[in-house]
């Protein structure tokens, strides 16, 4: 639709309120041979149930369980139609019911937004949202293939069969439009890699440079290879809970908010309509981005933005009572699978106005700490190391991406990142410059889950409920 | 002149009647899917013959359209504003670059020779933006005016690959 009828934007009221209580993840590696699927949700089912300071033995927590979302990418991937069920049965929880959740690359987060639906509507008390993908049968550019069955295939995927030329010309546009200096791209991909150096489940953690980031190969213009994110092995999960089974089993439960939006699949597709406007922000803000737009032949959201972001931070913000995002937010994680959709999504979940978003990221607001100032930063985003730094295993994304913002609010980072333990499980050696990233004393964080070239979108909010 | 060229084969078509089945072949003769264009076989069918073909919504009662709808490109055969059947009509064969990457390596079965220009053209009176690829290799920028280039006859793929453009300097 490109304008809204009042019936389309209520916003969602859930019957009772939802509470996540437990995390938990395996680390990501671009192959795992030595650990099956179903292993490998294993060992995240198992952190989520023994490691998060549950006050219930794991196998009576297990009991409260009643009902699973499974976030799986794409079968083309597992090569195994109803995964579902194998993992369900490995993890001991037949005949209990599970549900599979498919949207691209926002799997997690509509695996997450499934699950909160079964708590908030009465149908659970407890439900199991576990997510997973396996991108290692096949060599890279076959998956890349798989990637971009994701585009339309009467009309695009025939047009490059590889998913980052398909961002790249957004990234182009949005260079062209906004004036965006390369460096600043560089800047995020140099940020979440680096970031990811300090998390034992990284798969590509790295200190590395801006001119190296820019003298790297380029993959689709203007896009290098160290701006996009790598075909990722791994499980993530989560726990949502009633109230009154949050407070059983926590003495610091969170409070989740989630809301989803949806656009078409080929980018061209979008026609252009007006900016649906957060809590903030006004007509007269964008009066000049408008006559931009007129003057470049330009469009909303056009190549530069993304329309179901906006809508599902509209619903989202609305839900949680979020007023002025970049004040009421603590931290959030973006759905960086490049660098430009990184970029893109400051404007979407208006962390800034459209069109300052080269800004936003130059401010230092977006840093763990501000590079300008030494203080903390603002709003920081991508500490988990993002899907640049530390994974992109589809259907578990949207899912780790809650747990590391769980963890942040319980003020658990040191725990879940800095113990040498945790490093060594994976085989790794704490990095003896070590540094926590845990944002000072948080209360609100938001996570992006994304598909496609914006084409399902979920916008969690995570408060601190003690 | 240095021009992009296709390194796959031609698709095969099926004439079922009005529509064209077009096969992707899997694994094998007994592993290949036939794939329909339904209602939008007319503009694939075009393609060969030289005509780019939209649709537009010509319904009086469309909230959107108000009986005068700018084309779709890719067409639809249903409105999607007031879901009532669409016409077909020819789009201009004109348009400009409205955003482009250089596409230095595609995935697996790529049918175009890399490196390529692959390009999001904006035609006037068409309300979306068609991907699509460019002929030539020198390099380009946002707004190059570009023409419709046509793979017909025994050239024909069958797929959007016969649609591509070229500049129009040239």
């Amino acid at each position: 639709m490109i304008s809204f009828a009042p019936g389309n934007l209520r916003v969602p009221k859930w019957t009772r309120p939802v509470y996540m209580v437990a995390a938990g993840t395996t680390d990501f590696r671009k192959r795992y041979p030595d650990r099956k699927l179903e292993e490998l949700c294993m060992m995240a089912f198992r952190m989520l149930l023994e490691e998060n300071g549950l006050r219930r033995d794991p196998l009576d927590v297990k009991g409260l369980i009643n009902f699973c979302a499974y976030g799986e990418f794409a079968d083309h991937f597992q090569d195994q139609l109803l995964c579902e069920a194998k993992v369900h049965d490995y993890l001991g929880l037949d005949l209990l019911p599970n549900v599979g959740i498919k949207t691209g690359g926002a799997t997690g987060g509509s695996a997450m937004l499934v699950g909160a639906t079964t708590v908030a509507s009465g149908m659970s008390d407890c439900t199991l949202v576990l997510g997973w993908e396996r991108m290692d049968e096949v060599k890279t550019w076959t998956g890349n293939y798989y990637i971009a069955t994701a585009a339309c295939k009467d009309f695009e995927t025939r047009l490059a069969r590889n998913y980052a030329s398909y961002y790249a010309p957004m990234a182009r546009r949005f260079q062209e439009m906004y004036n965006v200096d390369e460096r600043v791209r560089a800047a995020i991909a140099v940020k979440n890699r680096g970031y990811a150096c300090h998390s034992p489940f990284a798969q590509q953690p790295g200190r590395h440079t801006i001119d190296e980031v820019l003298n790297g190969e380029i993959v689709s213009d203007p896009l290098r290879f160290l701006e996009c994110c790598a075909m990722s092995v791994g499980s993530s999960a989560a726990l949502l809970c009633s109230e009154e089974v949050a407070w059983q089993l926590s003495d610091r439960p969170v409070r989740l908010y989630i809301c989803g939006g949806s656009h078409t699949l080929r980018t061209g597709d979008r026609r252009p309509m007006r900016i649906p406007l957060l809590p903030h922000e006004t007509e007269e803000g964008y009066r000049e981005l408008y006559a931009e737009m007129e003057r470049q032949d330009g469009r909303w959201p056009g190549f530069e933005s993304f329309g179901a972001t906006r809508f599902a931070a509209y619903m989202a913000y609305r839900m949680a009572g979020i007023q002025v995002p970049v004040e009421d937010l603590d931290l959030v994680e973006t759905h960086d699978a490049f660098t430009i959709s990184d970029l893109q999504t400051y404007g979407d979940v208006g962390l800034t106005l459209y069109g300052r978003e080269q800004d936003y990221v130059t401010s230092g607001d977006c840093y763990h700490t501000n590079p300008h100032t030494g203080r903390p930063g603002k709003c920081p985003s991508n500490l988990s190391g993002g899907l640049l730094g530390t994974m992109h295993a589809v259907g578990a994304t949207g899912i780790f991406q809650c747990g590391e913002v769980f963890w942040q609010l319980q003020e658990r980072y040191d725990q879940m990142h800095g113990d040498p333990k945790m490093w060594a499980r994976f085989g790794k050696t704490k990095p003896a410059d070590w540094t926590s990233l845990q944002v000072p004393a948080p209360r609100r964080g938001l996570a992006i889950s994304h598909a496609g070239v914006g084409s399902h979108v979920t916008c969690a909010i995570l408060e601190k409920a003690w | 002149m240095d021009h992009v060229k296709l390194v796959g084969k031609p698709s095969v078509v099926q004439d079922a009647g009005d529509v064209w089945i077009v096969q992707l072949p899997r694994f094998g003769p007994e592993g290949i899917h036939f794939h329909t264009y339904g209602q939008l076989t007319p503009y694939f069918k075009g393609l060969g013959e030289g005509k780019l073909l939209g649709t537009r919504c010509a319904n009086s009662r469309c909230p959107v359209a108000r009986g005068n709808g700018e084309l779709w490109l890719p067409p639809r055969a249903d409105c999607p504003d007031c879901h009532q059947p669409m016409q077909w009509a020819e789009a201009p064969q004109e348009g400009y670059i409205f955003a482009y990457t250089f596409v230095e390596r595609g995935g697996s079965g790529l049918e175009i020779e890399c490196p390529y220009y692959q390009i999001d053209v904006k035609i006037e009176g068409v309300c979306t933006i068609l991907k699509s690829y460019l002929l030539d290799r020198r390099p380009i920028r946002i707004g190059d005016r570009v023409r419709a280039r046509f793979r017909t006859g025994a050239e024909a793929t069958h797929t959007c690959l016969d649609l591509c453009w070229e500049l129009e300097e040239n």
